[in-house]
């Protein structure tokens, strides 16, 4: 089977991907200048605390078996413990941070794949006539407008002046703290769907079987909705997918400007207290979460569009 | 050069570099902490009783350096390297395309992390650094499919027939008819830059000293609710150079 051997080859490619950025953290905390162990003790540390935070974290030990240990560790998810709370093993707390990040990332890719798409649909089909221009230079305006920038001041007017939503750092926001932050993270990422989705269906929307579809009777809607979209899915997922890497980076930002807990909250704090084993953890987990959102769009467009099976 | 386009960053840079030498971003005077904006302090003052105007303007030179000198990097190792996996064709085109693919996809902020959680405190030396491990990859993408057309056109064909052969065909045929669409990336990676390091500012990687785009909105978000000026200078600012820095590509092409 040609599609199960293209994602498996992917698979191999992301398992690849995610050594390579284990091998880099890795090496960047061992091999450049600076002392971890004097990194994480401060210039006061007397030469006795230094020598057994160094036989703590296996330093003294040669860089190749360090680093044997290290892999094994990332396989067996036994990182050591974590060294500003030593009663938690690494791994889990890494895995604790991994829930409130996938729900937030993936909330937000639910939304920008619905209101993408559909913004699709509006500024290519009969739906809206002329004015469905403007669903087009709104959706270039979102996508010129930096997240970043965007972010605190819709967070301003919707929290602090409309009272819409919770509060940044509101422990009682719930379930519409999670809407507006992945919202927020979904608009740019939708407006990329909307701009690639839009040229994806000019392209089909002359077709033949377009036209055979309304001469039986099928309804606009379902006409676009049925029928133009699944063969214009490939570009939409494809553009999901290259956006991957931005998503995760704007939910770290995301994870800051509200104060939620999260893998970008955990690897930032451990960063702040020089937590090796977490920080490690954090970062190959959040490498790995990327790379497997990434086969499973792969794996979604071989399922959506038979073209690519063949 | 279309000077329409290149109108706002230059008026930009001119205003920050006219203002940057009389106003100091370090100098606090905690009586006037969070104080809204003013005739002696347009933009307001911030924590600890900062010149937000002080600190727009330096943080927007340093942001704009910064961006203009990783973009350029990512330039000169990006253009080359497609232009010559494309002239090399069969499997290391195939290698240096999926490899652009990953690394442009790959998520920079993790990977600025990595790197940077190496030294104590990063300075924009560390931040250029990291920023051109990856800002290669949207050149050597162009480049490369610049170079698949142009590698049949005439012109092209004529100079080999001349035995011109390796590097100089490169140089001197190729590539200078890609700069074009090269000089609209080198914008946007630009662009790109200076809002990736106003995040990393934001979530308090930045540079020390705190002279950043970023660290104003950071200050913003923690005084929201009684000073919401300081958000707002930091959000615009951000926006407005990037949007600046986009055109600027614009410009040169």
């Amino acid at each position: 089977m040609p599609a199960i051997r293209a994602v498996l080859a992917r698979t191999l490619e992301a398992l690849l991907v995610v050594l390579a950025m284990a091998t880099l953290v890795f090496f960047a905390l061992r091999l450049l200048p600076g002392d971890p162990a004097r990194l994480l003790l401060g210039d006061q540390a007397s030469p006795a605390e230094l020598a057994s935070l160094r036989a703590e974290l296996g330093l003294n030990q040669p860089i190749s078996l360090q680093y044997a240990h290290f892999l094994k560790g990332l396989v067996t998810l036994d990182l050591g413990r974590s060294l500003r709370h030593p009663s938690v093993p690494a791994a889990a707390m890494v895995a604790r941070a991994c829930v409130p990040t996938s729900e937030l990332a993936g909330l937000a890719v639910g939304l920008a794949a619905i209101f993408g798409t559909l913004a699709a649909v509006l500024a290519t089909g009969p739906f809206l006539g002329a004015r469905r221009v403007w669903v087009e230079r709104a959706a270039v305006a979102v996508a010129s407008t930096p997240l970043l920038s965007f972010a605190p001041l819709a967070t301003y007017v919707l929290a602090v002046r409309l009272r819409l939503a919770p509060l940044p750092g509101d422990p009682d926001a719930g379930a519409a703290g999670l809407f507006l932050a992945s919202s927020l993270l979904a608009l740019p990422l939708a407006s990329h769907v909307a701009r690639v989705g839009r040229a994806s269906l000019e392209d089909v929307a002359k077709a033949q079987f377009l036209v055979a579809a309304r001469a039986r009777g099928a309804s606009q809607a379902r006409t676009w909705l049925l029928h133009a979209l699944p063969p214009s899915l490939g570009p939409i997922l494809a553009v999901v997918a290259s956006q991957l890497g931005a998503l995760l980076g704007g939910a770290v930002v995301l994870e800051r400007l509200f104060e939620r807990p999260g893998l970008g909250t955990l690897i930032l704090d451990a960063y702040a207290a020089r937590d090796m084993p977490v920080l490690e953890g954090a970062i190959v987990a959040a490498g790995a979460l990327f790379v497997l959102v990434q086969v499973a769009a792969t794996a979604a467009h071989a399922i959506v569009d038979p073209r690519v099976r063949r | 050069m279309k000077w329409r386009n290149a109108a706002p960053v230059m008026a930009l840079l001119a205003a920050c570099a006219a203002v940057a030498p009389t106003r100091d971003p370090e100098r606090l005077v905690p009586q006037l902490s969070f104080r809204g904006p003013s005739m002696a302090h347009p933009f307001g003052c911030g924590e600890a009783g900062v010149d937000l105007l002080a600190l727009v303007a330096h943080a927007t030179l340093r942001g704009a350096a910064l961006a203009a000198v990783v973009a350029c990097v990512g330039l000169a190792i990006g253009a080359p390297l497609g232009a010559a996996a494309a002239m090399a064709r069969g499997r290391i085109e195939r290698a240096v395309d999926r490899a652009c693919d990953l690394v442009q996809a790959f998520p920079s902020f993790l990977l600025a992390l990595a790197v940077l959680s190496a030294v104590r405190s990063p300075n924009r030396v560390h931040l250029a650094f990291v920023f051109s491990l990856t800002a290669w990859a949207p050149f050597a993408r162009l480049a490369l499919a610049q170079t698949r057309v142009l590698r049949g056109a005439n012109f092209v064909e004529a100079a080999r027939a001349l035995g011109v052969r390796g590097p100089t065909l490169l140089t001197r045929h190729v590539l200078p008819s890609s700069l074009g669409v090269l000089a609209v990336q080198l914008g946007s990676t630009a662009g790109a830059i200076v809002v990736s390091e106003a995040a990393l500012s934001f979530v308090g990687l930045g540079p020390r000293g705190g002279v950043s785009l970023g660290s104003i909105l950071e200050q913003g978000v923690a005084c929201m609710l009684f000073a919401p000026h300081v958000m707002a200078v930091g959000a615009v600012a951000i926006m407005l150079t990037s949007a600046a820095v986009i055109a600027a590509g614009r410009a040169i092409e």
